[in-house]
């Protein structure tokens, strides 16, 4: 009897720490953030010292025309990135997918941007954006254009926030989208040719459908990420000029130091996870549906 | 024999002494004593850190200092005051945390250390500090909770304290016979003459960027032109006529400023005017220990300083940090020393001659100090006038600032009308003040 339990147990035994640490690591931290969303709590005061608010900070928020301003930065800003940093990537990996030679260190020099330290990609860039010094701007000058003013004016600060991006995340994609070509099955890609694809076919109808599932992790990836990119902002426009480039991110971060609202801080990253969540759902959704769909498929072309 | 007698006396002479020395020295009891204390990175301490040997060789207090960035400074405070026991025995504070600690009750009321007889100094003579910058910095709980008045009471001593000046390029205004402003009108005629006597040269730099420091350029408009954020009843009055004139000036001075001024901060402001590109510069003392410095500045020796201009009133920004005591302070007596120490009429001298920005009237108008530092004596003339109510000093000012520095920057760059952005401030601002609980008397 006792053996019989001690064996039905074994493997939750097993299972034990992954699931403490689990608890510890993942749960404990989340938790605390959605109770501090419902305090009243400023950094000068212990968490226990906070008085308790409920939904308060969460209705606030909805009625801020600064948090819902951001979060249409937001939305706009990660949207546009992803959609730009994919293109590209995704491109890049298809021309340089083949033995030409150097492409080693072409790869290599590719992927440099994202390596280097988000504040310094931020004070580079905002450099170059100087309004009379930066390179832009004098190249431009030395052309006979007009000067540009890249931060200084609402439209275009976004604009020159997104180049930022694009620039340094376009590796990421890159690299991923190159991974995902090369371990592509030959046959597929040979039956094309043998079927007479050009080039573009090829893509269109083999590599692309086939990279599918890697690709919409890594848009996933990207687009998570896009959501909580800070430094980069927050060096080159620290949210400005007016509210034209502060993501949701960077308002989290001044509301909990600027205006020391840490239960409004809280408020608005489980606004920012909730719409990753759905967006997580989303894809996941997708992907279940388009197995499926492939699956069924399959089953057909196997009876047919 | 005799003469081994005589050396004994000697010897118990000698120790007698040095025993009644020992009496005398109020530093005794706290010999070997380590503090820590917790500075800013600052112009003003960095000076400190030169005289600081001084105070060990003195007293024989071993000082540590942990030096952090302003902002970083302040987060770790934060943290550091809620525990029951503190690693700091001395902090250096901004003033706009004078409101979050004092109202967490986190520092320490320092009339029970000025009332002590064994640590007071007796000659540190209080009343030469500047009045302007205790009443901004030191005291909290008197007139409208953070100002001096009569129920207030001192919580830190000002040290690296800041009003603001107007700096201007002698040479430009020798080249066209420029009158140095005294007005607000002046000022602003000068601001945007001054780009088209000399083209490509902005009339004033000005800090812009969305956020605090358009906030702070507004305000420090604001106060000489007449305004204020609040009325006696902590009604938003921002957006009234006076309120609306100071951001028209600053909406000027960006307009005839070097280009690119809307989204100075006050490093690039600072850099404009040392890089020879703006003609006069109005803000932070801080700033003027920069412009002699060859490393850093293109117009040695051609810069000279001249009061805040007055609108209606004078009225010149304070603000910097001031040194204060935590509760959870381990050596509090004798970080209580240090900080009088530090704050006293010689190592004010001291620390000014280093580099630093004096807290004390006589070491502005000391001989030895003006020598080195010609624009002392109208440092401490403009000082007169620093006017500690200038912003208000409350826990949820940090909101309201970035409201209202956010709407200007949307002034200065999206052509937002003045008076419907302070509304849209003023009507904001009542509603974080209601939750704040500031109407409930009302």
């Amino acid at each position: 009897m006792g053996a019989i339990t001690l064996g039905r147990m074994t493997p939750y035994v097993f299972l034990a720490p992954a699931a403490a640490f689990m608890i510890v690591g993942l749960l404990y931290p989340i938790g605390y953030m959605v109770y501090a969303s419902f305090l009243d709590w400023n950094p000068s005061q212990r968490i226990g010292e906070a008085e308790w608010i409920g939904l308060r900070n969460y209705v606030n928020l909805l009625q801020d025309d600064a948090f819902r301003e951001s979060m249409f930065v937001t939305l706009k800003f990660a949207s546009i990135v992803v959609s730009l940093e994919m293109l590209l990537g995704v491109g890049l990996a298809l021309l340089l997918d083949r033995e030409i030679r150097g492409v080693a260190v072409l790869r290599t020099i590719f992927i440099l941007p994202m390596m280097i330290a988000p504040i310094v990609v931020g004070l580079m860039w905002r450099y170059m954006y100087h309004p009379t010094v930066g390179i832009f701007n004098r190249t431009l000058e030395d052309w006979g254009f007009q000067p540009i003013p890249w931060l200084s004016d609402a439209n275009w600060a976004l604009t020159s926030v997104i180049i930022a991006d694009v620039w340094q995340w376009t590796p990421f994609i890159f690299i991923l989208a190159l991974a995902a070509l090369q371990s592509l099955p030959r046959s597929a890609l040979e039956a094309a040719r043998i079927d007479g694809a050009s080039a573009w076919q090829q893509i269109i109808y083999v590599k692309l459908p086939l990279m599918m599932p890697v690709l919409i992790v890594t848009a996933l990836l990207r687009l998570i990420d896009a959501f909580k990119v800070l430094e980069v902002i927050l060096v080159m426009t620290n949210g400005g000029p007016g509210l034209s480039t502060e993501i949701l991110a960077l308002r989290v971060y001044r509301t909990a130091s600027e205006f020391r609202e840490l239960g409004v801080a809280a408020a608005m990253s489980n606004y920012l996870l909730m719409l990753l969540l759905v967006l997580t759902v989303a894809m996941f959704i997708y992907n279940k549906v388009t197995e499926a769909r492939a699956a069924r498929l399959r089953q057909m072309a196997e009876k047919g | 024999m005799l003469k081994r007698t005589t050396q004994v006396a000697v010897t118990a002479g000698a120790m007698v002494l040095a025993a009644g020395t020992a009496i005398a020295d109020p530093y005794e009891p706290y010999r070997g004593q380590t503090l820590v204390a917790n500075f800013p990175a600052h112009p003003h301490y960095t000076a400190v850190m030169q005289v600081l040997s001084d105070f060990t060789e003195e007293t024989g207090i071993e000082v540590e200092v942990d030096l952090l960035q302003y902002l970083k400074m302040r987060e770790k405070q934060t943290l550091e005051l809620t525990k029951n026991s503190g690693d700091y025995d001395l902090i250096a504070y901004v003033v706009f945390s004078k409101a979050d600690y004092v109202y967490a009750d986190q520092l320490e009321n320092l009339a029970k250390y000025f009332m002590n007889p064994r640590l007071a100094d007796p000659d540190y003579d209080a009343e030469d500090l500047i009045d302007g910058y205790v009443g901004n910095i030191g005291i909290a709980g008197g007139e409208k909770g953070y100002l001096p008045g009569p129920t207030g009471s001192l919580f830190g001593i000002p040290f690296g304290s800041e009003t603001s000046i107007l700096g201007y390029r002698k040479d430009i205004f020798d080249k066209h016979d420029l009158k140095v402003p005294e007005t607000y009108d002046e000022l602003l005629e000068l601001a945007c003459l001054i780009p088209e006597l000399e083209p490509g040269m902005g009339g004033l730099a000005s800090r812009a960027a969305s956020g605090h420091h358009a906030s702070h350029a507004f305000l420090l408009h604001l106060a000489p032109l007449g305004g204020r954020i609040f009325d006696e009843n902590w009604e938003p009055i921002v957006n009234n006529e006076a309120g609306v004139a100071a951001a028209e000036a600053l909406k000027t001075f960006v307009d005839c400023g070097p280009e690119g001024a809307q989204t100075f901060g006050f490093a690039e402001a600072g850099a404009s005017f040392l890089q020879g590109q703006t003609a006069m510069f109005l803000d932070s003392t801080v700033f003027a220990g920069q412009v002699n410095d060859p490393e850093k500045s293109k117009v040695v020796g051609l810069v000279e300083w001249a009061p805040h201009p007055m609108g209606v009133r004078r009225g010149s920004q304070t603000g910097g940090f001031g040194i204060a005591i935590p509760k959870n302070a381990e050596n509090k007596e004798a970080a209580f020393l240090l900080m009088q120490w530090l704050t006293s009429k010689h190592a004010d001298k001291l620390i000014a001659l280093a580099g630093g920005n004096p807290s004390r009237y006589s070491t502005h108008a000391d001989a030895e100090v003006n020598k080195v530092y010609p624009h002392m004596a109208t440092f401490g003339e403009a000082l007169e006038y620093a006017d500690p109510d200038w912003r208000p000093i409350i826990p949820v000012w940090g909101k309201i600032n970035a409201d209202l520095g956010t709407a200007l920057s949307k002034v200065l760059t999206e052509d937002l009308d003045i008076q419907e952005a302070l509304d849209g401030v003023a009507e904001r601002t009542r509603a974080v003040m209601d939750e704040a609980g500031y109407y409930t008397w009302q």
